[in-house]
C-alpha cells in the first residue's frame, strides 16, 4: 500500500537561498555573454532627400525594418526638398562626428555632396549612395540604386509600342527632374533611347524641370501645352509629376485615350489612382525596400567582419501597366499594388 | 467546412442524462481535438493559396488548385468513409482518417525539399482525404458516445470546436507564415540560386504548421488506438436506403434545387475565403502579414453572425432569412468589385455574415418533409462540397484573364444569386406540389 506524504512546507537548508542566487547570477551572466558575444554594435545613418515624397518615407520605414532584422541602430536625417543640399551636407558631417559606422545617402546633388562624403570616408565611415549616384561614383564605397537608364528605356519602349498601336504621330513632352541630378538625367536618356529618338529630335515638343513636384509639373505642363496643344506623348521623371501633367491635360479637355503618359516610380498613390484606371499608361516600378534593406545589411556585415560593400547594385525595376503591349515584358496592376511603396 | 447540427430526439430526461458515457470521456475529449484539427487544416488552406502564389510565382488559377485538391478529396472520400464506418465501425474510421491525415501532413516534408508545387497538392489531397474520413466518422462517433437524448447537445459541443480550430488555422498562417515570406520586391533582384534558397526558406515556414498538425493527429491516433472502448456499430438496416429513394429525391424539386444551392453556397464560401488575403494585397495594397488579419476577421464575423442567425431563425421563416442574407451577400460581392479600397475589403469580410446561416439552412429547407429519405438525401447535400473545389478555379481564371483581382468577386456574387433564387423558389412554391409528385412513389 502506498503512503501519501503529508503536505506542508519543505525543510530548507540554510545555504539554499545564496546558492539559488549564485546560480541565477551565473545564468544571467552567461545569457548576457551569449547575447553580446557574436554581434558587434553597428550604427547606420540614413539621409533621404525629403519626407513629403512617400518614396523617401517608404525607404526610411524599410531601413527601420532592416535595422531591426540585423540588430542595427539606425539614425535618420532628411532634407526639405529634392534639391536641399545644405541639410544633407550638415547631416553627413554630424553623423560622422557622432561615430556612425556607415551612411546611406540619397544625394540631392550628385557633385555638391562629394566633399562631405570624402570627409566621412576619411574618418572610416562606409558610405553607400542610394537611389542617386554621386559624380564621380568613386566618391562612395558603393551605389545601390535603380538602373535609372533602364527604367527610362522600359517606359520609352512601351510608349513607342503604344504610339504605333494608336497610329498617332508623336509629339513628345519631357517633364524632367532638375539639372545636375544623375537619376533624372539617366531616366531621360533611357526614355529617349527606348522611344527610339535622340536629343534634339523634332518629335520632342519641349521639356521642363519639375523637381519631381506635382505643382511644378502642372505649371510646366501648362506651359508646354500652350506652346504645342498637340502633345500626345508625355514622359515624366516621377509619378507626382505625372499626376500633375494628367490633371492639366484633363482640365484642358484632352481625350486621354489618344495620349500616352509614362513615368517612373511605382508608388501606391499613382498605382491606384492613375495606373489602375489607365490614365497613366505605364510606370517603371522601383524598389526602395531593396536599397534600404541591402544597404543596412551590407554595412552591418562589413562592420562585423564581412566584405566591404563596393561597386553598383541594381535594386531592380519592373514595368507595370493595365494595358500590356505585345512583345513588351510587363506586370499587371495587382502586382504593382502588391509591391508599391508609400 | 460548416456542418449542420445533428437532429436527435430530445426528451424531458435529457437534462438528467450524462453528456458523455463515463468510460468514453477521454476519447470524447480527443475527438473534440479532431474537430478543431480539421477546422485548422481547412482554413490554413485558405491562407496557402496566396502563399503558394507568392513562393512559386504562379497565376491565381494555378494557386487555386490548392482548393481543388483539398475539397476534391473531401468529395471523393465521402462515400468510402461511409463504407469504412459501416464495415469496420467508427473507431476504425476515425483511426483511418487520423492516420491518413497525418501522412498527408508529414508528406509536406519531402514536398518542401523537392520544391515541386504538384507534390504539395498531393500532400494536401492525402491530408484532406484523411480529414474527410475523420469528419465522416467523428460526427456519428460523437453521437454514439452517450445517450440518444443528449446526442444533439454532444454534437453541438463537439462542432463548436470546429470554428475554434478554423480561427487557429488562420492565426497560424497569419503569425507563422505570412510575416516571414520573402517579398516579391526582394525577388526582383535575386539570382536563380537565391530564388531557390528563398523558396526553400519560405516552404520551411509552410512546413511548420502542417507538421505540427500531423504530430497532434499522430498523438490522438495513439491515444485512441490503444484505448479500449465499446461504441455501438452503425446498423446496416438504418444505413440502407429504401428502394427508389434516388428517383424520389430527384423528382423532389425542393431537394434537387437544394443540392444545387448548397453546391453554390459552399463555392461562394470557399471563393470568398480563398481570395480575401489576395484581395487585401492586390486591390488595397496591404502587406501579406496585415492581409491575414482580414481573413481572421471574416471567420470571426462568420462565428458571431451564426449566433445572431440562430436567434433570427426563431423569428423569421428560414427561407426568407436565407433570401435576405443571400441578397446581402450578392451586394457585398458587387461592392468589392467596384470599390477598390478598404470599403471593398470590408465588403469582402462582410460576405461571411451572409454565409453564416446558409449551410445549415439550405440543409434544413432541402430535407424538410423527406421522411426516411432524408438520411440518404443528406449525403447529396454534403457532397455538394464539390462546389468548393471547382468555383475557386473559375474565380482565379477570371482574375487572371481580366488582370483585375476585384472582378473575380463576380463569381461568388453569381453563386450567392443562385442561393437567393433557391430561397425565392422555396418561398413561392408550396411543398404540396412536390408531395403530390412523390405520392405514387411513396
Amino acid at each position: 500500500m502506498r503512503t501519501r506524504r503529508r503536505p506542508g512546507p519543505h525543510p530548507r537548508h540554510r545555504w539554499s537561498r545564496p546558492l539559488a542566487l549564485g546560480v541565477a547570477c551565473t545564468l544571467v551572466a552567461a545569457l548576457a555573454a551569449c547575447s553580446d558575444g557574436g554581434e558587434q554594435d553597428v550604427t547606420v545613418g540614413l539621409i533621404t532627400k525629403q519626407e513629403t515624397n512617400p518614396f523617401w518615407v517608404a525607404m526610411k520605414n524599410d531601413a527601420l525594418d532592416a535595422a531591426d532584422d540585423h540588430d542595427v541602430d539606425l539614425v535618420t536625417a532628411t532634407g526639405s526638398s529634392d534639391v536641399d543640399v545644405e541639410s544633407q551636407v550638415e547631416a553627413i558631417r554630424r553623423m560622422t562626428a557622432d561615430g556612425v559606422d556607415g551612411i546611406l545617402v540619397a544625394p540631392t546633388d550628385s557633385r555638391a555632396l562629394v566633399p562631405a562624403i570624402e570627409e566621412a570616408r576619411a574618418a572610416g565611415v562606409i558610405v553607400i549612395a542610394v537611389d542617386t549616384p554621386t559624380d564621380p561614383t568613386s566618391a562612395v564605397d558603393a551605389v545601390f540604386a535603380t538602373d535609372n537608364r533602364r527604367a527610362g528605356a522600359l517606359v520609352g519602349g512601351y510608349a513607342r509600342e503604344k504610339v504605333d498601336q494608336l497610329g498617332i504621330t508623336p509629339r513628345v513632352a519631357l517633364l524632367d527632374l532638375a539639372p545636375g541630378i544623375a537619376s533624372g538625367e539617366l531616366r531621360r536618356e533611357g526614355f529617349l533611347s527606348g522611344f527610339g529618338i535622340e536629343e534634339g529630335d523634332p518629335v520632342i515638343s519641349g521639356s521642363v524641370d519639375t523637381e519631381g513636384d506635382e505643382d511644378l509639373a502642372r505649371v510646366g505642363m501648362r506651359e508646354l501645352l500652350a506652346e504645342d496643344p498637340g502633345i500626345n506623348v508625355v514622359y515624366t521623371v516621377n509619378e507626382p509629376a505625372a499626376l500633375g501633367a494628367i490633371a492639366v491635360m484633363r482640365d484642358a479637355g484632352i481625350d486621354m485615350a489618344g495620349v500616352v503618359v509614362v513615368s517612373v516610380d511605382g508608388g501606391c498613390a499613382a498605382m491606384k489612382s492613375a495606373v489602375r484606371p489607365g490614365d497613366l499608361d505605364a510606370t517603371a516600378q522601383q524598389y526602395p525596400e531593396n536599397m534600404a534593406a541591402q544597404g543596412v545589411r551590407q554595412i552591418a556585415e562589413a562592420v562585423r567582419g564581412g566584405d566591404r560593400p563596393s561597386g553598383y547594385l541594381d535594386t531592380g525595376v519592373t514595368l507595370v501597366t493595365r494595358y500590356p503591349m505585345p512583345g513588351v515584358a510587363s506586370e499587371n496592376v495587382p502586382f504593382g499594388v502588391r509591391n508599391c511603396w508609400g | 467546412m460548416a456542418t449542420p447540427a445533428a437532429v436527435a430526439p430530445q426528451g424531458a430526461e435529457s437534462a438528467k442524462a450524462p453528456l458523455v458515457d463515463r468510460r468514453l470521456r477521454v476519447p470524447f475529449f480527443l475527438l473534440l481535438l479532431c474537430f478543431a484539427a480539421w477546422g485548422a487544416a481547412a482554413n490554413l488552406t485558405d491562407v496557402l493559396v496566396g502563399v503558394f502564389r507568392s513562393i512559386f510565382d504562379m497565376s491565381n488559377f494555378q494557386a487555386s488548385l490548392v482548393q481543388f485538391a483539398y475539397y476534391g478529396a473531401y468529395f471523393l472520400l465521402a462515400l468510402p468513409a461511409a463504407f469504412i464506418n459501416r464495415r469496420y465501425g467508427y473507431k476504425a474510421g476515425v483511426l483511418t482518417g487520423l492516420g491518413l491525415a497525418a501522412v498527408g501532413g508529414f508528406l509536406f516534408v519531402p514536398a518542401s525539399q523537392a520544391l515541386v508545387y504538384e507534390f504539395f497538392l498531393v500532400s494536401l489531397f492525402v491530408l484532406a482525404a484523411g480529414l474527410s474520413i475523420l469528419e465522416t466518422s467523428a460526427n456519428p462517433f460523437v453521437i454514439a458516445m452517450g445517450s440518444e437524448r443528449s446526442a444533439t447537445q454532444r454534437l453541438n459541443l463537439a462542432q463548436a470546436f470546429n470554428p475554434v480550430g478554423a480561427n487557429v488555422g488562420v492565426l497560424l498562417g497569419a503569425v507563422l507564415i505570412l510575416p516571414a515570406l520573402t517579398s516579391e520586391a526582394a525577388k526582383v533582384i535575386m539570382t536563380p540560386d537565391e530564388i531557390r534558397a528563398s523558396q526553400e526558406q519560405d516552404l520551411g515556414l509552410v512546413l511548420g504548421p502542417y507538421v505540427g498538425i500531423a504530430a497532434v493527429l499522430v498523438l490522438i491516433w495513439l491515444l485512441i488506438a490503444f484505448r479500449k472502448m465499446s461504441v455501438p456499430v452503425e446498423e446496416d438496416a438504418d444505413a440502407l436506403p429504401r428502394k427508389g429513394v434516388g428517383r424520389r429525391l430527384w423528382r423532389n424539386r425542393h431537394y434537387r434545387f437544394g443540392v444545387i444551392a448548397q453546391f453554390f453556397n459552399v463555392a461562394a464560401q470557399t471563393c470568398a475565403w480563398t481570395f480575401t488575403i489576395i484581395y487585401a494585397q492586390d486591390v488595397v495594397g496591404f502587406e501579406p502579414h496585415e492581409a491575414g488579419w482580414f481573413l481572421q476577421a471574416s471567420l470571426l464575423v462568420f462565428l458571431v453572425a451564426r449566433f445572431v442567425m440562430v436567434y433570427l431563425l426563431g423569428i423569421f421563416r428560414p427561407a426568407m432569412l436565407l433570401l435576405v442574407m443571400a441578397v446581402f451577400g450578392v451586394v457585398c460581392c458587387l461592392v468589392s468589385v467596384v470599390a477598390l479600397n478598404i470599403v471593398g475589403l470590408i465588403a469582402v469580410v462582410a460576405i461571411s455574415a451572409a454565409l453564416s446561416l446558409m449551410f445549415p439552412t439550405i440543409y434544413g429547407v432541402a430535407l424538410r418533409g423527406l421522411g426516411d429519405d432524408a438520411k440518404f438525401g443528406a449525403a447529396g447535400l454534403v457532397m455538394a462540397i464539390l462546389g468548393g473545389a471547382l468555383l475557386p478555379m473559375v474565380q482565379g481564371a477570371v482574375m487572371d484573364a481580366s488582370g483585375r483581382t476585384s472582378l473575380g468577386f463576380v463569381v461568388p456574387a453569381a453563386c450567392l444569386a443562385v442561393v437567393a433564387a433557391y430561397a425565392l423558389f422555396d418561398l413561392r412554391t408550396t411543398r404540396s406540389e412536390d408531395a403530390h409528385q412523390l405520392a405514387p412513389a411513396l
